[in-house]
């Protein structure tokens, strides 16, 4: 799995100095006067939610920007913190809400490495398979989002019809349509049932004609060309000094991809690949993702054969320290009720230690530290948001943008302010 | 996977495939620029800090601990009565630097440094110009100072908050639920 | 005017049971004698409800079925309200959807003074109700607490067609002549 060759899109480093994620404003220009500094508000036309950015113009070229955070900090890590490890995994789905299933994923494969947990087949090919039409739904919400903002507005209405059609199948799988909390420690709550499979071969069947669709609309469009060609540039060595991952850095010609450099769940048993581009714009970075999509649906083909052959097998671990017994037990074993019991009430305990998990989220590189005691609770939960660090770039993206083009960079992030905030 | 040429390193410990590498805290950047330049880990994933008041200090306080000072306890089930202390830790934080090597050999390590309250640490960065929000986000929560960061300001809370809400001294907060029974 | 109680209403709405008008329905237009409402007012509520236009106040996950509404499945636009407005001056109908953080409520007040008269609220999804699952130091337990709130929506989040279940109801309280809650808080707007 190698690098792909460096291309220099500029010369030397474009990150700003002193202060790398702001581009500060040259005093020069000050003094020449007509320096307009104005707030992209917490509360934005553009539905990214609540990111503050404040701009000095010149004009309309943009010669000074800061990002502003923490609207939404809603203390999901102290929160977490009160909680057991079985009611905490409702917490992390609404971190990157967008993306929701790979963030109960990142804690619960966190939790599952501490107790050195195994999972069965089953439930690892079905969590690959969520975790994938996940995907698909966060891009598809990002590209009708941000062709919405770049004028594109009937893609909205096309993004979010497939965008249904994920969610009807998540909704029979998991009860509701987004925040499922399907994922256990050991497994998954619930087993598959057996409409969910005619009903996602056919989503499987439809999605390539509608991605197709999309790019029919957009990739050849002179005013979509012209809007997002050569803007927000940012080369592979920034990227990489800036901690991008996922779809930004992709876009800037270094193939990284979680799922093949460091494996996790089943994803060295399938066939895909990974959208790479070399110029590190926002048209780049709309097309990596249009090309995942399609080799997510290539994989969640892939997850129904090979799911379509385990019909009956278990759906989660059968350690009954951990996962709760079945329920027709307990009406005959004393063990069941009394694991039940304990596990309802206090919870269990997971063993000392501290582990890092990372897995390729929507945005990037999605990580959970979590530092346990020994305890029913987590001692410290800390989650590694892509969109945190995205949003780091906005300066460095944004050197030598006009107004126009800042919506079209910030899309082109992908930041969930969420993630961002935690 | 051995660090043998990192400067500074205190203890090493693998855990769950994991690699820890505790170093010295006023060698930290040292450390750091060696593993960018010589082991290549040219990506800085995280930054965690991490806040241990009141770990192993007492049957009440910490969750993990089974039974009391005098002896064997029958009120906890599955745990034959032993007592089970977790590991007592050097400082009050910890601060974990979480790395990465992008590239044909894909690596993690993740670097620690402990630190006592009040006590500052140099900032990464010059190294990695990424750890300009992690230390924001360390020192507004956690109340970590970092020298040398060129932007030192509060980023997730409000600008004149007081106080740092992820520390354990930091209280939850909210507000007591009232149930309709009561009154 | 008062709540529809205090005339003698005594049922609560039932949700989707036949197509004829339930019972609700029926004692509301029996109501409609006693609540006085003139040809003028009936004209007035009706025009306010049938293109309300909402405000982009998206905050969090509450916000992605929000915006899921003007989808082509849920569609809102055949009650006149996909228009959402950007400026509050242009808006009617705040939905404040997701969590309301300690810094982002100056911010939500600011853009609720903004909205001009007659302005409602709805509160949709458990964090914006009541302060949701996150009972902490920095989340506003309930937005209720700086803006004078209409109809609460619960759900986390809301599926597409109760966030439409509480605009519908909204738009029956604006049509029995219920005024905007600041009205009936008697607080500023």
């Amino acid at each position: 799995m190698a690098v792909a060759p460096r291309p220099g899109i500029y010369e030397g480093t474009r990150i700003p100095d002193p202060i790398p994620t702001v581009l500060q404003l040259d005093e020069r220009l000050r003094e020449r006067g007509d320096i307009l500094q104005i707030n992209f508000g917490p509360n934005h036309p553009s539905t990214h939610g609540v990111l503050r950015l404040i701009v000095d113009l010149s004009g309309e070229e943009v010669v000074g920007l800061s990002a502003v955070i923490g609207y939404l900090h809603t203390g999901f890590e102290k929160s977490m913190e009160q909680k057991t490890w079985w009611k905490g995994i409702t917490y992390p789905e609404r971190i990157d809400y967008v993306g929701f299933q790979n963030n109960e994923l990142v804690f619960v494969l966190a939790i599952e490495k501490l107790l050195s947990l195994e999972v069965p087949e089953k439930a690892t090919w079905m969590r690959m398979l969520l975790c994938e039409l996940n995907r698909i739904h966060s891009h598809l919400v990002f590209l009708g989002t941000a062709a919405l903002e770049l004028g594109a507005i009937s893609m909205f209405w096309y993004c979010f019809r497939e965008r249904d059609l994920i969610l009807d199948l998540v909704e029979m799988v998991c009860g509701t349509r987004m925040h499922t909390r399907y994922f256990q420690t050991g497994g998954l709550a619930e087993d598959i049932p057996v409409g969910f499979y005619p009903q996602a071969r056919e989503f499987v069947e439809w999605m390539p004609k509608a991605i197709d669709d999309y790019e029919r609309l957009l990739s050849n469009n002179e005013i979509w060309l012209e809007r997002t060609r050569g803007i927000g540039l940012l080369s592979a060595d920034d990227a990489i000094a800036l901690g991008q991952s996922g779809p930004v850095l992709r876009a800037s010609g270094v193939d990284w991809d979680l799922r093949k450099a460091e494996p996790y769940l089943a994803y060295d048993q399938v066939q895909f690949g990974v959208p790479v581009y070399p110029n590190g714009d926002v048209y780049d970075r709309y097309k990596v993702r249009v090309d995942e999509m399609r080799e997510s649906t290539h994989i969640v083909e892939q997850c129904l054969d090979r799911l379509d052959g385990m019909h009956g097998e278990p759906w989660i671990a059968d350690d009954r320290k951990v996962v709760l017994p079945p329920r027709h037990e307990l009406h005959t074993s004393m063990e069941s009720l009394i694991h039940h019991f304990k596990i309802v009430t206090e919870g269990y305990r997971v063993p000392e230690g501290e582990v890092y998990v990372a897995i390729e989220s929507p945005r990037g590189e999605s990580g959970c530290y979590v530092v346990s005691d020994g305890g029913a609770k987590p001692w410290r939960v800390k989650f590694r948001a892509p969109s945190f660090v995205a949003l780091e770039a906005t300066a460095t993206c944004m050197r030598d943008a006009l107004v126009a083009d800042l919506i079209a960079i910030v899309g082109s992030l992908d930041s969930v302010m969420g993630d961002t905030d935690r | 996977m051995t660090y043998e040429g990192v400067p500074g390193v205190v203890r090493t410990k693998e855990q769950y495939g994991e690699t820890t590498l505790v170093v010295d805290t006023p060698r930290l950047v040292e450390a750091c620029l060696h593993l960018r330049d010589e082991e290549g880990f040219n990506m800085l994933a995280d930054i965690a800090a991490a806040d241990y008041l009141g770990w192993a200090s007492g049957p009440e306080d910490v969750a993990g601990y089974i039974g009391d000072a005098s002896g064997r306890s029958v009120s906890a089930p599955g745990s034959w009565g032993l007592k089970r202390l977790p590991e007592p830790k050097p400082k009050r934080f910890s601060l974990s630097y979480h790395l990465l090597r992008v590239g044909s050999d894909p690596a993690r390590v993740r670097v620690q440094v402990w630190l006592d309250e009040a006590e500052p640490v140099a900032s990464v960065t010059d190294v990695w110009p990424t750890a300009d929000w992690h230390e924001r986000e360390a020192y507004d929560l956690m109340g970590i100072v970092f020298e040398g960061h060129p932007n030192l300001v509060r980023i997730l809370m409000d600008d004149d908050w007081d106080g740092h809400p992820l520390r354990k001294d930091y209280p939850i907060g909210g507000e007591p639920v009232r149930f309709s029974g009561e009154e | 005017m008062k709540p529809l109680k205090q005339y003698g209403l005594q049922s609560e709405r039932v949700l989707g049971v036949g197509k004829q008008p339930g019972v609700f329905e029926q004692e509301v237009s029996a109501l409609e004698d006693r609540l006085m409402m003139t040809t003028l007012e009936k004209a007035i509520a009706w025009a306010q409800t049938k293109s309300m236009w909402p405000d982009t106040f998206g905050l969090a996950c509450c916000a992605i079925e929000m915006m899921s509404i003007v989808s082509s499945r849920y569609d809102i636009a055949r009650f006149g309200m996909e228009a959402f407005r950007s400026s509050p001056r242009q808006a009617d109908l705040l939905i404040v959807s997701g969590r309301v953080v300690h810094k982002m409520a100056a911010p939500l007040r600011q853009i609720y003074d903004q909205m001009l008269e007659p302005k409602w609220v709805i509160a949709m999804g458990a964090c914006a109700s009541s302060g949701g699952m996150f009972n902490n130091y920095t989340t506003l337990q309930g937005v209720d607490k700086i803006v004078a709130v209409d109809i609460h929506v619960p759900g986390c989040p809301p599926r597409p067609e109760a966030l439409m279940e509480g605009i519908v109801r909204l738009h029956e309280k604006i049509n029995a002549g219920i005024p905007p809650a600041y009205e009936i808080r008697g607080v500023a707007e």
